[in-house]
């Protein structure tokens, strides 16, 4: 099958870097300068969870720690925290992926806003604990909600557009070798 | 089959967990390192932004523009009522032209009166905004000057009117300016006319708050903001805004500068103003200088 092809793989894992550098490029445009009342939802968080559960193959861990890395660099973050969590997140997810693939996208979907919950709570929790100026907390939840209300959208451009999708058991056979 | 899954992941699981045992150790690791010496890390941040942004700038100035474009034509919309609005507000503004060119023709003729050299100390170098935060939570801009340009940190960074923030961070080709809406920059500040010092905060809203004021009582709405030039973070006397209360009557500051439209900002070369730490030669000799002659007794009763 096409996209169990070594070629095919390494093409999507490097699609992966180039669209969270798309998604930093849209975020950096100066448009707003203002303080805004309400935050966006954080895309690259929920890509990352979406591409976990769906093909663990295309997110290798040390790809994903350096794309998250280099967004924490970039949008001005605690280093390596935040990071860190949607690692964690991501890994915590991707053993699971076997047991998504009967149970609908419901459960999926609750399953990431658990994840997301968490991170933001562990988050907040660091950052307090080590003495770090937050964010003010109606952004962040704000931020959390849409982020899990965009969730569905993430899954299905990455669906429909990129052909992240699961893995059918005949394409599992032919990649076991390699999982 | 399933036995042969058994035995494979027997082997790869423990070096799986192993590789993400290590990297997460990594990151954590990274993260302490930012909370214990930040400044090294902040610089490390500032480098691979300053690397990895102008690369961007290509795409980023057209695409800017195009957004701006859709903006200004949503905005076309309503221009018969802006333009009722905005002559209404010229004929306003010929009144206030009027009264300025007067008093700058004051204020020429008393400079002159008064030979009064402005600080020719004070020059700028005009940058044109590249980035923004790209984060809700942080305010601050990416400048396209850097330690190229001369630009060093704590420098300050304004439109053509008012104070826009302060440089902290500089790359070789890039420097971040932290706005004042920023919820880590604070400020100190003069306020006229009554004179009060007191700290300008950002909180992450559009207009920062008055803190650790003296006299809340003296100030009023449309007071003019100033910087003192206090712990030398900025030169004094530079336009930050003007003082107005919110509805839950706490004062903050309207800000002067466009924030709006960042677009071009002068960074102001400011070299340190120069601190008076002997108490002057007229006022006490020094200790172990010979006294001065004391004045003749007959003087004073020649005069009187």
């Amino acid at each position: 099958m096409a996209s169990t092809s070594p070629a095919h793989i390494w093409l999507m894992r490097a699609a992966f870097p180039a669209l969270a550098l798309l998604i930093v490029f849209f975020r950096l445009l100066p448009l707003d300068t203002v303080p805004r009342q309400w935050a966006p939802p954080d895309l690259l968080m929920a890509m990352a969870l979406a591409w976990s559960l769906r093909r663990p193959d295309y997110v290798p861990i040390v790809l994903l720690a350096l794309t998250l890395l280099l967004a924490d660099l970039m949008f001005q973050r605690p280093p390596g925290l935040l990071a860190l969590l949607v690692l964690l997140g991501c890994e915590y997810l991707k053993p699971r992926a076997l047991t998504h693939r009967d149970t609908g996208f419901a459960a999926e979907w609750i399953s990431v806003s658990l994840v997301l919950t968490a991170i933001t709570v562990f988050n907040r929790t660091a950052l307090a604990l080590v003495g770090v100026q937050q964010a003010p907390l109606g952004l962040i939840l704000i931020q959390m909600l849409l982020t899990i209300a965009a969730y569905p959208l993430v899954v299905f451009v990455s669906q429909s557009i990129l052909g992240v999708r699961r893995l059918t058991s005949t394409e599992l056979e032919t990649l076991g070798i390699r999982l | 089959m399933a036995r042969d899954r058994s035995q494979r992941e027997d082997y790869t699981t423990p070096l799986k967990r192993l590789l993400i045992a290590v990297t997460c150790l990594c990151l954590l690791v990274i993260f302490i390192v930012w909370r214990i010496d930040s400044p090294r890390v902040e610089r490390f941040r500032a480098q691979v932004v300053d690397a990895v942004v102008p690369n961007m700038e290509w795409a980023m100035v057209p695409v800017t523009g195009a957004i701006n474009l859709v903006r200004d034509f949503q905005s076309y919309q309503r221009l018969s009522e802006q333009n009722q609005e905005l002559r209404s507000e010229l004929r306003q503004m010929q009144a206030w032209k009027e009264a300025a060119l007067q008093l700058e023709q004051e204020n020429a003729r008393l400079l002159d009166l008064n030979n009064v050299r402005l600080d020719p100390r004070l020059t700028y170098i005009t940058g044109v905004v590249m980035a923004d935060s790209g984060s809700p939570f942080r305010q601050s801009v990416l400048l396209n000057v850097g330690s190229r340009d001369g630009v060093r940190d704590g420098w300050a960074a304004m439109d053509g009117i008012g104070l826009v923030g302060r440089i902290s961070g500089t790359g070789r080709n890039t420097a971040r300016v932290i706005l004042l809406t920023d919820a880590a920059s604070s400020v100190p500040a003069t306020i006229q006319p009554s004179g009060q010092s007191a700290l300008i905060a950002g909180d992450n809203s559009a207009a920062p708050v008055i803190d650790f004021l003296e006299n809340p009582d003296k100030l009023r709405p449309g007071d003019r903001v100033i910087t003192s030039g206090d712990g030398d973070v900025f030169p004094a006397g530079l336009l930050i805004g003007q003082v107005a209360s919110d509805p839950s009557g706490r004062l903050r500051v309207r800000l002067s500068a466009d924030y709006e439209r960042l677009e071009f900002l002068r960074v102001l070369r400011h070299h340190g103003t120069e601190g008076i730490y002997s108490p002057g030669g007229l006022v006490a000799p020094p200790p172990g200088a010979p006294l001065p002659r004391p004045r003749p007794e007959n003087l004073g009763a020649d005069n009187g």
